[in-house]
Formats: C-alpha cells, sequence, structure tokens
C-alpha cells in the first residue's frame, strides 16, 4: 500500500504522478461508498450524484455570471461540499425516516433512480448546466500567483494529503460511538433498534458524511479534469465505484483505496495497448478476481495473514 | 407498582384476531412464563408489548407511563430488553463489540464510553471470557443466544422479555439457561422477567407463575401447578403435549 502511494513519487514520469493524483480522488469517493455500503451496509447505486454534482455545483458557481457569481473556485467547493451532505439530508430523511424506511434492494432502487434524474437533469439543464456538453471548467487547483496544485507534484500531494486526512478520519469515526453502531447496523438493524439506539439518525449521519465526502472529492476531480458532464452524476460512475470497492474488498478501509487505484490503472494501461480488445479483458480479470477473492484483494491479503 | 400492566390488548389481521383483549400484570422480582399452543396468539402479544407490532385496541403501562404509542427503540430505552427467538447478535463484531453495543449510552453522544466493569461483569456472568475476541458467528448456538442475553442485560432492563429462549439449544444449554435466568432474578440483575416458551419442562425449571394462552386470550393464569391442574389448559394445550 505504501508502495503505490509513494510510486509516483520516485518516478520521474509527470503524467503517471498526476494519474495517482486523480486515483487518490477516485480512493476519497470509494471510500464514501465504502462508509456506507461496506460499514453500514447501504448499498448504494447512485452515488455519482454527489461526486460528480460536486463537480457541476464548482462549474456552475465558477463559470456562471450574475447575482454574486462567479465565486472564487475555494468558495465554490464549500459550496459543493455543502451541498452535496445537504442532498444527503434531504434523501436520507426521505428513505431512513418513519415507518415507511427503506433498506436493502428498496434503497439501492431508490438511490438507482436518484442517478438516473440526476444524469437527466443534468442533460436538460440548458445553459445551468451545459446540457449533453456539461460545463468547461475555468478553474484551477491552488492559490493564483502563489502556488498551483492542478497538475504534477502539487497535485498528488494535495489529493495525497486529503486521502490521508480520510483514511485517518473515517479511522477514528469507526472507532467513535456512531462507528459501532453503524457496524451493528450492517450486522442486524433490529436488534440495534432493540438495544435502544436511533438506528434512522445513526445512518443520516453516516450518508451525510458519506455524500460530503464524495462530493468534495467530485469537485476536486472535475475542476481537475477541466469538465463535468452529465455521465458523471449517472449510473455507470456510480457502478464503478461499486466495483473498485468489491475489488479491493468491502468493510475495509485499504481495499476500496487499492480497488480505486488498480482498477483505473488496469483500465488506462491496457487501454493505450489493446485497442479494441482492453475491456474484455478487464471485465474477465474483475470477474476472476472477484470469485477467487470474494471478499476483495485486501479481504484475502487480510486472511492470508491471519492464517 | 406493577413493571408491567396490559389492559384491553387487541389485535387483528384481517378478519383474524390474533390478540383478543389480553390483560396482564407483571410484578417486579417476578419471573413470568407465557405458553400456549401455535397461534395461541402469544409472540403476537410480545411484539405489541416492545412495539414491533401496534395495538388496535388496550393500553400498555411500562414502569407507570402508558407506552402504547411509542416506537420499539423508545421502549428499549425506557427498560424494554427482548431476546429474539432466532439469534440476533452481530456476527461479524467480536464478542466484545456485542456486548459494548449493549452497553454504549443510548442518546446521541460522540464519545465511545461504556462501562468496562458492567461489560466485565456480565462477561464473566455469561461465561464469555473466553471467547471475547471471537467473532460472534464463531459461537455455539446457545453462546450466541446468551451472548445477545448479555447484550440485552447491559442495556439495564427494568422488563426482560424473552422469545422461546431454548430454541435450537442442546438439553444441557437448557438447563444452563434456566439457571442463569434464575441466577438473574435471584440477583436482581432485571425488575422482572417474561419466557415465552414451547418448552413447558424449561418453564417449571425456571417460572414462578405462568399465564397459558388460547386463541388468543388468556385461558389460564397462576403457578405452574395450579395451572397443570386445569381441566381447560389440559384440553388445550397441557394435553396435547403429554
Amino acid at each position: 500500500m505504501v508502495a503505490l502511494l509513494v510510486l509516483p513519487i520516485i518516478s520521474s514520469d509527470r503524467f503517471l504522478i498526476d494519474r495517482f493524483g486523480r486515483y487518490f480522488l477516485f480512493a476519497i469517493f470509494a471510500l464514501s461508498v465504502d462508509l456506507i455500503w461496506g460499514y453500514g451496509g447501504m448499498f448504494t447505486f447512485g452515488h455519482a450524484a454527489f461526486f460528480g454534482g460536486g463537480g457541476y455545483i464548482v462549474g456552475m458557481l465558477t463559470t456562471r455570471s450574475g447575482w454574486v457569481l462567479p465565486v472564487p473556485f475555494w468558495m465554490a467547493l464549500v459550496a459543493a461540499v455543502a451541498t452535496s451532505a445537504l442532498l444527503a439530508v434531504a434523501l436520507s430523511y426521505f428513505v431512513f425516516s418513519g415507518k415507511g424506511a427503506l433498506r436493502g434492494v428498496e434503497f439501492a432502487v431508490v438511490t438507482l433512480a436518484v442517478a438516473v434524474i440526476a444524469e437527466r437533469l443534468a442533460n436538460a439543464g440548458g445553459s445551468v448546466s451545459g446540457g449533453q456538453n456539461g460545463i468547461l471548467m475555468q478553474s484551477r487547483l491552488g492559490i493564483p500567483g502563489v502556488i498551483s496544485l492542478h497538475r504534477g507534484y502539487g497535485f498528488y500531494a494535495l489529493t495525497g494529503l486529503l486521502l490521508v486526512a480520510t483514511y485517518v478520519g473515517l479511522k477514528w469515526f469507526l472507532q467513535t460511538r456512531s462507528g459501532l453502531i453503524i457496524r451493528g447496523i450492517r450486522e442486524n438493524e433490529d436488534r440495534v433498534d432493540l438495544l435502544g439506539y436511533e438506528v434512522p439518525l445513526i445512518k443520516r449521519r453516516t450518508f451525510v458524511l458519506s455524500g460530503a465526502l464524495a462530493g468534495m472529492a467530485g469537485a476536486l476531480f472535475y475542476v481537475h479534469e477541466g469538465i463535468v458532464s452529465p455521465t458523471a452524476v449517472g449510473v455507470s460512475a456510480s457502478t464503478l465505484v461499486l466495483l473498485w470497492v468489491v475489488l479491493g474488498g468491502r468493510g475495509t478501509l485499504l481495499g476500496p483505496i487499492i480497488g480505486a487505484i488498480i482498477l483505473p490503472h488496469l483500465t488506462a494501461s491496457l487501454s493505450g495497448t489493446l485497442l479494441d480488445t482492453w475491456l474484455v479483458v478487464v471485465g474477465v480479470i474483475l470477474v476472476l478476481v472477484i470469485v477467487v477473492f470474494p471478499s476483495g484483494i485486501f479481504g484475502f491479503l487480510s486472511k492470508a495473514r491471519d492464517v | 407498582m406493577s413493571v408491567l400492566a396490559i389492559e384491553g390488548l387487541t389485535k387483528s389481521f384481517g378478519g383474524f384476531t390474533a390478540v383478543d383483549d389480553v390483560s396482564l400484570r407483571i410484578e417486579p422480582g417476578e419471573l413470568r412464563g407465557l405458553i400456549g399452543s401455535n397461534g395461541a396468539g402469544k409472540s403476537t402479544l410480545l411484539h405489541l408489548i416492545y412495539g414491533k407490532l401496534e395495538a388496535d385496541g388496550g393500553t400498555i403501562q411500562f414502569d407507570g407511563s402508558d407506552v402504547s404509542r411509542l416506537p420499539a427503540h423508545v421502549r428499549a430505552r425506557k427498560g424494554m430488553g427482548l431476546v429474539f427467538q432466532l439469534t440476533s447478535v452481530f456476527d461479524a463484531l467480536t464478542v466484545e463489540e456485542n456486548l459494548m453495543l449493549g452497553a454504549l449510552p443510548k442518546k446521541p453522544r460522540t464519545r465511545l464510553s461504556v462501562d468496562r466493569e458492567d461489560v466485565e461483569r456480565i462477561m464473566a456472568l455469561l461465561e464469555l471470557n473466553d471467547v471475547r475476541y471471537r467473532h460472534a458467528s464463531q459461537l455455539s448456538h446457545g453462546r450466541q443466544q446468551w451472548l445477545e442475553i448479555g447484550m440485552v442485560l447491559l442495556t439495564k432492563p427494568t422488563l426482560l422479555l424473552l422469545d422461546e429462549p431454548t430454541s435450537g439449544m442442546t438439553r444441557a444449554e437448557s438447563r444452563h439457561t434456566a439457571e442463569m435466568l434464575k441466577q438473574l432474578q435471584a440477583t436482581q440483575a432485571t425488575d422482572a422477567i417474561v419466557v415465552v416458551e414451547h418448552n413447558i419442562e424449561f418453564i417449571r425449571l425456571v417460572s414462578d407463575r405462568v399465564t397459558v394462552m388460547h386463541r388468543g386470550q388468556v385461558l389460564a393464569d397462576g403457578t405452574i401447578d395450579e395451572v397443570q391442574a386445569n381441566g381447560e389448559v389440559q384440553a388445550s394445550f397441557l394435553g396435547r403435549l403429554n
């Protein structure tokens, strides 16, 4: 793991360094999904709505004009995180409250619908969302005139630090009262309820934390990419992150990081060499890995170490 | 003051009345057995008491306050502890973590502060010390059931409700569970205990007083000897078992 993180530093390939910076943001996105799915048992099919949504918020606030717009990037970033959290609050109140609170497949279907709706809205948003073309970003990561964190080592350091902070923060969270309860909810929600805990509250908090994390990662990612388009908030992006989590190891903190680095790296490497068949090869590798290591790469390594 | 006072409780599903005008009182220090044949309404009554189901009519007074319309987790916070029929522990958590989930404060707080002494005491009582770092899924069925009882005891319940606790247990495990319940009663770990059971031998071992249900109603109520001598009970339930 350390090698994966340090590898780009000792490499002189600036393109590779930049690529790893992107993977680190993917890893934060994967951790946000793992928090609610791997640790909380809430299977989501629509988390790209938060990740891509973060990108859209930053894009709209920094490129559109009128009233107070455009605003500086860092202000837009805060707004993106806050908006993602608010979207998560609204959605979680709708799905986790009352007697009709959703679980399992029902919850997954609602999140799927959120991703579908988000993609449609992005497509149909006209000049606000840029329609099918999306939004071309004009911001750059960093402090203008002081430091650029948009490419190369600066970007790598920024995203690497954020990933480490996310990892440490989630590790702490999982040791708290809420962390232990959310793990209990994954195992047996009724039992947690009958021990006297307010299950919807704990689920809402975790979902909001997860949404905010995904929003932050997405905002930085799409500014770095220079463009955000409707697929960013849709089902395919939501599915991709699930693959990273499954591949690395659901319900662990290192697993999703491994998955979010290995799979995109494999995809990027193979797509350059196997022009027509890379997607098939990636698919076969993915199926094989999941069949051989059902608990993911990190899950397998942990078990092997225990043996 | 009764720990639990049920008055005229009724619950119907479509045209079928599962619990029909049931009244029941559980007094402090009591270990009450609730028996009846399949479909007698005892499980539905239990679900009504802890809040999984909402009654169509009647009231449930718990520790002096009306809890009839409160959700299950609020009743649990007020001191109602339920042990499920099908063991309901947290498989992927360790035994210690399972018990900590029982012991944690129920009101939202960030810090993970538990009464460690309490956890250790319950772990010793239930003889789970040797497996504290094992995942709950690795325990035998009987020990999982004890773990669940421990978890619920750590919530410091006023009333402990057990739904067929010996279901799936070996004879030795059932005997041990009976001893444990008697010990809980003797040490006043909880104010009162209600055990819903099919296993009449187990009820004979643990209960001071037995309530027999039949077709959604209370058929008889008294000591095990009084109930066994009751002709109606013999015809409807005990006779079938003998």
